[in-house]
């Protein structure tokens, strides 16, 4: 029981960093219906940015959360603008294709300037952790997972209250509606890209304290970040948190009880299941 | 221009250029032999992920794990003693396709976005599973003895010409598919799969025939490289690369065309050759940059380029399209 | 009486909440031209669907000369002989007219080889008025000539019976004759006809039973001239005061 406990706790842990992870993937699937596969490499930039602010200037990684923002809002802005608003309104086939190579660009970069060996973001307080009743709570972990949800709600405020936001949810729902009452829909959609992007820095930057990272990490995130979207339906915050948390215990468990190293076939195996009996996703709503 | 074969003039240059490539053992030069059995298996990857993606409109990011199962099946039948090459490429080839065909049940029901993702972490899956087995040496690999034929030992060269093989059979049977039923049956279901369907057309049985179609090539081309190799393990099965050529070469010569993926394999690999030699670290940048450029400008593939007149203004033309 | 060919029996649709068809019954005899008319939104789309496989009804069966048709997916519906076009046309826009045509004959009932299947294709397109633009890709056809398109590959798979969703809809006075008199061409060659169109003058001449649906409701069923008098359909269409006016 206390081991059910632990793993629950774990996958509640996980969870949170996933429906980041998640967020903003989703945003540009359901806003722009754009699958974005770089979007694991943006994860992974976040990461390497918190990793060589920590290095270099011994910053702490939760205070290069927004640098990392920033400086991936402002790549995703300038993708938009260039490259990806170009395809905006081509078939599938474009822009997957399109943010595949973009993925393969980026991932190279990644390795370029910080090689392929494997590397973590450890800090004084990183093995630090709260006992309660018997369960093992990292503390990394859960300010991580505080910090998660906090952003996820500052993103759904933001989406809610200002002009912008509610500009950028008139298009999800209409474009055509949303350009003739006067909204820049290519301006909007360079936000939510670069939001996207941001977001993904962010979550870079959690990951990199909790998790060990390399380039080729990015594949894995990208696909974990589809399966939560699949569960937990697409361009809303709740969906992300609620598949995001969902697919944390899930993968927690299926570790314990099949083994790490099958993770990758875990996750093809939950997607396998849920998508056979829903061919568009849990929340699924009918993509051209 | 009439059917969906593509440009009559390319398919002929890609025949004679087929021909051409059995002389190239001729020249008994081992690096010339490995840069063009090199070619070949990609030509023979990229026309298998050119009929699920090209012609049907599936766009596979998983087809490596044929390439993968043809390559573990011909090193399996290795470990228990069958070497025989010719056997080893039909044992390879129907692996893949079996497999094919009972992954492609469930997942080509799924389109677009889903299908993608699916495929993906089939790659990914496979990698898993094969590092976790034993009996298919984990992550240690399999070693095969050398090759042989109808019970002979036959000298290395001969791995050059059952690539060769291999990629001859990929052209003509993408050929072959472009003048059949089959090949307006996946084209139709590229265009549109609702209407499809209303003309009487089974998209389920044609893609999962398509796809075994396709894993057959990527198979058959695994068998041979494990020979070529002497060695397999995961990460070389499912090396990240062998997913990437094939789809780039595909689209650089043009997608859904007969002539297109062997002229994509042709061009790639001697940009890829002399970028190796020179900045051996930055090639798969460059292929990244390569699918940005094309999917942008050149959606069609040098094919077209070559095809159209007024070759400029189109591009630009297709840049406008999409834009919002 | 040539038995039961077609029928359609108490079918139902839901999307959700909504309604589209509420026990829709109606009978189809062997090569007449049946008018299916109604406002917009009142499930003519939605039943040609039905018919033709693409939704599955949610209450009531269709049968097709004695087969129950309703569960089959509409590859099958097509191969036992009901064709069908869409409103939205849909055609597979980088293949050329004539190879869009094809394709419908080596599917569908003939299941021809390719260059038979060509051989007919040219013929029909001869017959639809598209040789012309045979070898164009389809998506430079405009949109009548679309229309003919999709009628043009329904033909092509050969069918019994042809369910035609507003393929009159956007043609000038001359183009609805020229569209009419092919369809009295196809119905002599005794492909039975189910015609759904906005076009009341077009529909009125070439359908002998026009059936009436509103809101998902049959509410006439009768010749044209049975059904231009009904005061119900003139109500529902033209709305409540006008039937009253046209009484007194």
């Amino acid at each position: 029981m206390q081991l059910f406990f632990q793993d629950l706790v774990n996958g509640i842990l996980t969870g949170g960093i996933l429906a980041l992870v998640a967020l903003g993937f989703s945003l540009v699937w359901g806003i722009m219906n754009i699958i974005n596969l770089a979007h694991g490499t943006f994860i992974m930039l976040g990461a390497y940015v918190t990793y060589q602010l920590f290095v270099s200037f011994h910053l702490d990684p939760f205070l290069c959360i927004p640098i990392a923002f920033v400086v991936l809002f402002a790549l995703g802005y300038v993708t938009q603008l260039s490259i990806i608003n170009y395809v905006v309104r081509a078939p599938v086939l474009t822009t997957f294709l399109l943010t595949f190579g973009l993925s393969l660009l980026l991932e190279n970069v990644i390795l370029l300037i910080w090689t392929g060996d494997t590397r973590s973001v450890t800090t004084g307080y990183s093995g630090a952790h709260l006992d309660v009743g018997g369960i093992t709570i990292p503390l990394v972990k859960l300010l991580t997972l505080v910090i998660a949800l906090a952003i996820g709600g500052l993103t759904q405020l933001w989406l809610a209250r200002t002009k912008l936001g509610r500009a950028i949810r008139a298009t999800s729902m209409d474009v055509g509606a949303a350009q003739l009452t006067g909204v820049r829909v290519a301006h909007v959609y360079a936000i939510v890209f670069a939001l996207s992007a941001g977001l993904a820095g962010a979550a870079g930057s959690l990951i990199s304290v909790s998790y060990a990272f390399s380039p080729s990490s990015a594949t894995p995130f990208l696909i974990k970040g589809f399966i939560v979207c699949v569960l937990g339906g697409l361009g809303s915050v709740q969906g992300a948190l609620v598949g995001g948390l969902v697919y944390g215990i899930v993968e927690t468990f299926a570790s314990q009880y099949i083994g790490a190293g099958y993770a990758d076939a875990v996750a093809l195996a939950v997607l396998l299941v849920i998508l056979v009996f829903r061919p568009t996703g849990i929340m699924g709503r009918a993509t051209a | 221009m009439i059917g969906i074969a593509g440009n009559r003039v390319a398919i002929l240059v890609a025949a004679l250029a087929m021909l051409a490539l059995l002389f190239v053992p001729l020249a008994k030069s081992d690096y010339t032999n490995a840069l063009f059995r090199g070619i070949l298996m990609y030509g023979a990857m990229s026309y298998g992920w050119n009929v699920i993606g090209g012609y049907t409109g599936y766009v596979s990011f998983g087809n490596v794990v044929f390439f993968g199962i043809g390559a573990y099946a011909a090193a399996l039948l290795a470990t228990h003693g069958i070497t025989d090459i010719g056997l080893s490429i039909v044992a390879a080839m129907v692996a893949a396709a079996l497999f094919a065909v009972v992954l492609g049940i469930p997942v080509l029901r799924l389109q677009g976005h889903y299908f993608g993702i699916a495929t993906l972490s089939i790659a990914l899956a496979a990698q898993d599973l094969i590092s976790n087995i034993d009996a298919f040496g984990a992550t240690n690999g399999l070693s095969p003895k050398a090759a042989t034929l109808f019970g002979a030992a036959v000298p290395y060269v001969v791995t050059y010409y059952a690539m060769w093989v291999v990629c001859a059979l990929a052209l003509a049977g993408t050929y072959a598919v472009s003048r059949s039923r089959l090949g307006y049956a996946l084209v139709a279901i590229r265009e549109n799969e609702g209407a499809a369907a209303v003309l009487g057309i089974n998209p389920t049985k044609y893609k999962v025939i398509a796809w075994a179609i396709s894993g057959m090539m990527g198979g058959g081309a695994g068998a041979v490289f494990v020979y070529a190799n002497s060695y397999i393990d995961p990460a070389t099965a499912f090396a990240v690369d062998n997913n990437v050529f094939p789809i780039v070469m595909a689209l650089l010569g043009g997608v859904g065309t007969v002539a297109g993926p062997l002229l994509g394999a042709f061009i790639l690999t001697a940009i890829n050759e002399t970028l190796w030699n020179h900045f051996p670290f930055i090639h798969t940048l460059f292929f990244g940059a390569v699918i940005v450029i094309v999917v942008l400008f050149l959606p069609r593939g040098l094919l077209a380029l070559i095809a159209a007149r007024r070759s400029w203004s189109l591009y630009v033309q297709h840049l406008r399209a999409y834009r919002v | 009486m040539n038995g039961e060919f077609l029928r359609i029996d108490e079918v139902g649709m839901r999307f959700g909440g909504l309604r589209a068809l509420d026990g829709v019954s109606f009978d189809v005899e062997r090569g007449t031209v049946l008018g299916l008319i109604g406002p917009n939104g009142s499930g003519k789309t939605t039943l040609m669907n039905v018919i033709s496989g693409v939704y599955k009804p949610s209450a009531g069966s269709v049968r097709f000369k004695g087969t129950a048709i309703a569960s089959l997916p509409s590859y099958e519906v097509c191969n036992i002989g009901i064709a069908r076009t869409f409103q939205i046309v849909r055609p597979f826009a980088n293949l050329t007219v004539l190879e869009n045509v094809a394709v419908g004959s080596m599917f569908g009932r003939d299941r021809k080889p390719t260059h038979e299947a060509f051989e007919r294709a040219e013929a029909l397109l001869e017959t639809v008025g598209l040789a012309r633009v045979a070898r164009r890709p389809a998506s430079d056809l405009t949109i009548p000539d679309r229309k003919r398109l999709e009628v043009a590959k329904a033909l092509a798979l050969d069918p019994e019976v042809l369910l035609l969703d507003e393929v009159m809809a956007g043609l000038n006075a001359t183009e609805v004759d020229e569209a009419l008199e092919l369809l009295r061409a196809v119905n002599a060659r005794g492909v039975t006809l189910i015609v759904v169109e906005h076009l009341m003058k077009a529909i009125m001449a070439i359908s002998r039973t026009i059936v009436v649906l509103v809101e998902g409701r049959k509410i006439a069923e009768g010749s044209p001239a049975e059904i231009a008098a009904s005061p119900q359909v003139i109500e529902a269409y033209l709305g409540a005061r006008f039937a009253q006016r046209q009484r007194q």
